[in-house]
């Protein structure tokens, strides 16, 4: 298909226009789309065998099973992918997460709901604004600052915790109510991050800008783009959405633990990465995400219902990653001879 | 040092898909000659030489040295029989000092224990052949371009060659550097290597080469000795069609007397230029010539607030500037398309419309921020045409793909399409073909007609002649002499930079 189109464009042009005949290549979009495709066809695949080796995979309880399951990752995998695109990671998300509602729950019999929240609110906004600083104005490489804030925050939270569980009432709706259909809130948030950030990163300024700075800082810059700016802007983005992941998740539980939400950063770079986004910067989607938290979802849900052990699950969980890549990377190699 | 290899090719044929890039191409060079390999791109010039260094399998073809047939399947296999391609695109360590560069791969070693001595002797020896005076411990991250592209070519020559190509070495090299590297050529066929020497400077094909080769929509379209030969019938072969080179472009005009769009006023920017004073106005296309390292390049970012003066006054548009970053140099009118294309002002992975419309973008979207990819889609349509790109004319096909005198096209058309007053350019032919070069500068004339002051930064003579309506020369930080456009001739630049007299 690509060539045939790579053809057409060829005749229409002079004689001296080898050169774009020859290094045909296929559009952006179309790269995109065949990636997106592929994984479509993964996760069609594997819900089309768990269909037919298990009865309960098809039912609604176990789809709203399977996105209760991501919302929580999801909802911080949407501004991660926006991180990654524009070359920057969050390793501190979890460390965040449970930073977030172990304030809440610590502070909550004695302060009333509104005053505790804004508290957990500024705690997730104030670990925002450190790796924002650290990585663009000290100029802290990502990876390296937010290995040091997850390390920092993870000891804050078992310090304020004491290291036990903190039970906390009367903050169980966001985490069990539900919508009509039986649908959780938590997972309509999700939605709606997902076609927040879906839209910010397709249709905004602010989202070119990530994509240009991911690409290449250095063009961005001369092209009027602060790339300091924008960068921060997106950890601020991030913790925002570590915020809300935290208050979901400590309200899900009913309980602050000292180590909830404990590998939430693998989870996160696990999907945004089988969802096609790129470790160089400048490339990958918000729908690439989303399928790649489902496939890893319905991979997990369908093996539960096999009643194959969890620890298989993240077997298959870290092979289905490796395969993704390796097979990208081979492509590109088959691709660029 | 070997001598009198004959390296032949004949019949050579390579397809990829269903597109034929070499068809039935003879190529000979023998040791003590310099071929010149002339074409646009895309004409087959990279396909033909990759064949012969081992990065592409020929589908039909034999290749002989010294008359036996031989098979070069792999780059190995192509420097055990002496042959090293120099390519256009720097391959090298940049964390690395000039020395280890050097010997990269060929560590001189005893045990398997690297002999720094005999290393940084080796090193030295070689610059010094090569008539370059290079710190050997520098890292070479720290280098400009036309100096790190010396280091590449030192590197080839501590194996034994005996042909050698050189894919447009010249490019980012300055007329002084360019000059050595001749003469170093020279030195190299002397000692009986074959070169083979590719480029788009019809100039340097004069300079260097006793037999020239023109490539065009891969067949030979023009074989013989440099003597026998015209620029012109050189430039017909290339492009398939007579071209008024001289031709001067239309629409020079004298300055009004209005406020300057860009005025430098004792500019200084502490060890590389100092008391720069000059203006550019609405209309003209001002050049600054000099070699690389001389200042112009850093003169010219001084408008788009890349540095920031030590001293001295930057006005544009009649008021003070003083930039902090290149945002606060754009928000005043002011755009600006660095040298090195692909590290400074491509976003590779990304669509030819985004390429086209990033600094745009503010001014394209809805209420300042939302902005469809359709609306972009629609922006570059409308370019495309006028820019004369040639694509596939799908705004979602990747810059990448684009050949480089076509992607410059869409980097001119961002700042066509962000309207600015003043525009600054760095070399902006350099890797450019013939073709798409003439098309550049109308595309810059066009743009000054329109109102818009242009200055080029520029270490091309060839280009300072045929694009200025006045020219600045720069040596060692400072203006040294100023030509209105019927007083400008290469000689008289060449002269006025000091190179005519051995070289500075």
């Amino acid at each position: 298909m690509d060539a045939n189109n790579a053809l057409v464009g060829a005749e229409s042009s002079s004689a001296t226009d080898v050169d774009d005949r020859v290094r045909r290549r296929p559009t952006l979009t179309h790269m995109i789309r065949s990636e997106l495709l592929a994984l479509i066809v993964v996760l069609l695949g594997l819900g089309l065998f768990f269909t037919l080796s298990s009865p309960f995979f098809l039912s609604w309880n176990n789809w709203l099973n399977i996105l209760s399951a991501v919302a929580v990752t999801g909802i911080v995998a949407a501004p991660a992918t926006m991180l990654l695109i524009a070359g920057q990671f969050d390793l501190s998300v979890g460390a965040g997460a449970a930073f977030v509602g172990a304030v809440l729950a610590v502070t909550l019999e004695s302060n009333g709901l509104a005053a505790s929240l804004a508290l957990a609110i500024a705690a997730g906004l104030a670990l925002g604004l450190l790796n924002g600083l650290l990585v663009s104005v000290v100029r802290v490489n990502a990876l390296i600052a937010t290995l040091g804030t997850l390390a920092i925050f993870r000891g804050f939270t078992r310090l304020i915790t004491d290291g036990q569980n903190v039970r906390l009432d009367g903050f169980s709706w966001l985490g069990t109510s539900r919508l009509p259909f039986r649908v959780p809130v938590a997972v309509a948030i999700f939605a709606g991050v997902m076609l927040l950030f879906g839209f910010i990163g397709r249709s905004t300024v602010f989202g070119r800008r990530i994509y240009a700075v991911g690409s290449n800082p250095v063009a961005a810059r001369l092209s009027g783009i602060k790339p300091e700016r924008v960068v921060f802007s997106g950890f601020l983005i991030s913790a925002a959405c570590v915020t809300l992941s935290g208050l979901i998740l400590v309200s899900q539980l009913g309980a602050a633990s000292p180590n909830a939400a404990t590998g939430l950063e693998f989870a996160v770079i696990t999907a945004v990465v089988l969802g096609g986004t790129t470790l160089a910067g400048g490339k990958g989607t918000i729908l690439g995400t989303l399928l790649g938290l489902l496939i890893i979802a319905v991979l997990n849900n369908g093996l539960t219902l096999l009643n194959i052990s969890s620890f298989w699950q993240e077997v298959a969980r870290g092979t289905l990653l490796i395969l993704a890549v390796s097979l990208d990377q081979i492509r590109r190699r088959l691709s660029n001879k | 040092m070997a001598r009198g290899i004959r390296l032949e090719a004949t019949g050579l044929s390579k397809s990829f898909g269903r597109i034929q890039v070499l068809r039935d191409v003879d190529l000979s060079v023998e040791g003590g000659e310099v071929l010149a390999l002339l074409g646009e791109n895309g004409a087959g010039k990279s396909t033909l030489v990759k064949a012969i260094v081992g990065d592409h399998q020929p589908d039909r073809g034999v290749m002989k040295i010294d008359g036996d047939s031989v098979r070069i399947a792999s780059p190995a296999i192509a420097q055990a029989l002496g042959i090293r391609m120099i390519f256009q695109e720097l391959n090298d360590a940049p964390t690395l000092s000039v020395e280890e560069n050097i010997s990269l791969g060929t560590w001189p070693s005893r045990w398997g224990l690297v002999r720094r001595s005999e290393m940084r002797t080796r090193a030295v020896s070689i610059l010094s052949e090569l008539g370059v005076e290079l710190d050997v411990e520098s890292l070479v991250g720290t280098l400009r371009v036309g100096e790190r592209q010396i280091v590449e070519i030192a590197r080839a020559l501590t194996t034994s060659v005996r042909c050698l190509v050189l894919d447009e070495p010249t490019a980012a090299l300055s007329d002084g550097e360019a000059e050595r590297l001749f003469e170093f050529i020279e030195r190299l066929r002397e000692r009986g290597v074959a070169i083979i020497y590719i480029t788009h400077r019809l100039d340097e094909v004069f300079r260097v080469a006793d037999r020239v080769q023109v490539l065009r929509d891969g067949v030979v379209a023009l074989d013989g000795a440099t003597k026998d030969l015209s620029r012109q019938a050189l430039i017909e072969a290339m492009v398939g069609r007579t071209l008024d080179e001289g031709a001067r472009s239309a629409g020079r005009r004298a300055n009004d007397s209005q406020v300057a769009t860009l005025r430098l006023g004792n500019a200084t920017l502490g060890g590389t230029f100092s008391d720069v004073n000059l203006e550019v106005h609405r209309g003209e296309i001002v050049a600054l010539y000099g070699k690389v390292g001389s200042g112009s390049a850093e003169v010219a970012e001084t408008a788009f607030g890349v540095h920031r003066l030590d001293s001295g006054e930057l006005w544009i548009n009649g008021c003070e500037s003083k930039f902090r970053s290149p945002s606060d140099a754009l928000a005043s009118g002011v755009g600006f398309l660095p040298a090195d294309r692909q590290r400074e002002a491509l976003f590779w992975v990304r669509s030819v419309a985004e390429n086209l419309c990033a600094p745009s973008w503010g001014r394209l979207a809805r209420a300042g921020m939302f902005l469809s990819p359709r609306a972009e889609g629609r922006t570059y349509r409308e370019w495309h045409g006028p820019l004369g790109v040639r694509s596939l004319g799908d705004p979602g096909q990747a810059i990448s793909t684009l050949s480089g005198g076509n992607q410059q096209k869409v980097l001119l058309g961002r700042w066509l399409e962000r309207r600015c007053d003043l525009l600054v350019l760095l070399e902006p032919t350099r890797g450019v073909d013939v073709g798409a070069r003439q098309e550049l500068y109308r595309l810059l004339r066009d743009l000054a007609c329109a109102g818009t002051a242009v200055i080029v930064s520029t270490s091309d003579p060839e280009e300072v002649v045929f694009l200025a309506d006045r020219a600045f020369v720069i040596a060692r930080g400072t203006l040294v002499a100023e030509f209105a456009s019927d007083e400008l001739t290469m000689d008289r630049l060449a002269e006025a930079a000091g190179l005519v007299a051995g070289a500075a």
